[in-house]
């Protein structure tokens, strides 16, 4: 689901991308967050919690409260409420707390 | 607040608070620890959490040897509810100068002389302890095992707890601002909330001693110095040990819950009581574990922080009487490494305070050394 019309948001979109989304392909619009595209595929749950890995979804939409932390194009912990769609990029849920690369 | 007590102690950090269960398991009946603020809210709440047995002195080898045998059965000795969280995954000391790596020789010899398990480690042995470490410009390193780190908050509460089931009363919010001395001896401590009789007063106010002494007439040679540490989000665990760079002044451990927790010191920190954390240390920190832990550049920092170091002339701790008060206790001065050897201090002073032989020897700490000119020079701090 996306908003068309908001009474003080302006939504600029812009092209029609591609990424990847646990291996599928997932279309979103240039200048979205990855966390827009992925919620207007219908996908909601974003990460888990790490003691009792319950489901967590967007929450605070505002890259503070780490709830929506996936694995992007490999790196860890990235905040995808607030990091931009890109063509081809590879976004995955992420296991625990994520790896760095070594 | 009670009107007397049998033995004041100053400071509600690791060090006071070991010392008030070690003094009420010996008997010792209406122990007051007076803090200013609340528990750990000085240097031990904002320490790096390291125990090491790597030192350069035979007193800080020996303080940190005992306190490792002490860390390793707190749970227990302490009836602790919760959990010490103490884990033994060793210290990982660089070495990127010849003068280093001689000083390091040096160490080592005294530290196996003394039953610690360390060893030296050639740069590719090192990284197969520390998988991800930048080895350029390594010259060696030196490894002990049952070297780790400890939660500083839950050590103190510990303790605390412990003291508390023996009868002692901590008092926190409660700032000493004088004493009473008459006939060269201590008789009463002045607070914010009313006075307290004592013929014992032992001030383990870390970085604030020498005030505290200042207070009681005597000057004692023990300085704030900031330092300055940050600690970033968790991530799975790919380091062990402590790793430790003089060369660069920092050092770096990654904690049970994930989080990398490192520090900094700078040569040219000027002694003062700011313990504001600044930009410049975040830019210097991250340049400089980033080249010796590269995959460390894409973590994110969650939080910085700063503390006081209570410096002594020679790095080394304060444990003595003062000479124109007695009764008044000096235990202080740990100058960076006073979490990881607080526990046998705490047994130390009790013993020397209720006058029985010390585990280990007191006298090297006594005051007279400065004058005597008979430093007990410790290189290895960051």
């Amino acid at each position: 689901m996306r908003i068309e019309n908001h009474p003080i948001l302006i939504f600029d979109r812009g092209k029609i991308l591609s990424f990847f989304f646990n291996g599928e392909v997932i279309k979103g619009y240039e200048g979205e967050s990855i966390a827009a595209a992925l919620h207007a595929a219908g996908i909601k749950v974003l990460s888990h919690s790490h003691e009792l890995h319950h489901p967590r979804g967007l929450f605070c939409a505002i890259g503070n409260c780490s709830s929506c932390l996936m694995v992007v194009d490999g790196q860890p912990n990235v905040r995808v409420c607030v990091e931009k769609l890109r063509e081809g990029m590879r976004v995955e849920t992420q296991k625990g707390k994520g790896c760095l690369t070594q | 607040m009670q009107k007397t007590s049998s033995i004041v102690i100053i400071g509600g950090g690791v060090i006071g608070c070991a010392l008030a269960y070690q003094l009420a398991r010996r008997g010792v009946k209406d122990i007051v620890v007076l803090e200013k603020e609340y528990l750990t809210s000085g240097a031990t709440g904002r320490c790096g959490a390291g125990v090491r047995q790597q030192w350069a002195t035979e007193t800080n080898c020996l303080l940190a040897k005992e306190s490792v045998r002490m860390f390793e059965n707190m749970n227990e000795e302490l009836g602790y509810s919760k959990d010490i969280e103490f884990k033994q995954k060793g210290y990982l000391l660089l070495a990127y100068t010849d003068d280093q790596w001689n000083q390091f020789k040096k160490n080592v010899k005294l530290q196996k002389s003394l039953g610690i398990p360390v060893e030296m480690v050639k740069p590719q042995k090192a990284k197969e302890i520390v998988p991800h470490l930048n080895i350029e410009g390594l010259i060696g390193a030196t490894y002990c095992g049952t070297d780790g780190h400890a939660n500083p908050f839950h050590v103190t509460y510990a303790y605390a707890e412990a003291a508390r089931k023996l009868g002692v009363k901590i008092e926190t919010y409660t700032e000493v601002i004088g004493f009473e001395v008459e006939k060269g001896k201590i008789k009463k401590v002045k607070t914010n909330r009313g006075d307290i009789y004592a013929p014992i007063v032992v001030n383990c106010a870390g970085p604030h001693s020498g005030e505290i002494a200042k207070m009681a007439g005597e000057e004692i040679p023990i300085y704030p110095e900031r330092h300055q540490a940050l600690v970033t989000e968790p991530v799975e665990s790919i380091q062990d040990p402590m790793v430790i760079s003089f060369h660069h002044h920092i050092y770096c451990q990654q904690v049970p819950h994930g989080s990398f927790v490192m520090g900094m010191g700078d040569p040219n920190e000027p002694t003062s009581f700011n313990q504001k954390s600044s930009w410049q240390f975040l830019e210097e920190m991250a340049q400089k574990v980033v080249s010796i832990l590269p995959p460390l550049k894409d973590i994110r920092v969650v939080r910085q922080w700063a503390g006081l170091y209570d410096m002594s002339p020679d790095a080394n701790p304060v444990i003595d009487e003062l000479a124109s008060v007695k009764g008044f206790y000096t235990v202080a001065g740990f100058s960076g490494h006073g979490f990881m050897v607080a526990p046998i201090t705490g047994v130390m002073v009790a013993q020397l305070i209720l006058g029985e032989e010390t585990s280990l020897p007191v006298h090297p700490f006594g005051l007279e050394r400065f004058k005597r000119g008979e430093y007990l020079l410790e290189h290895s701090v960051v």
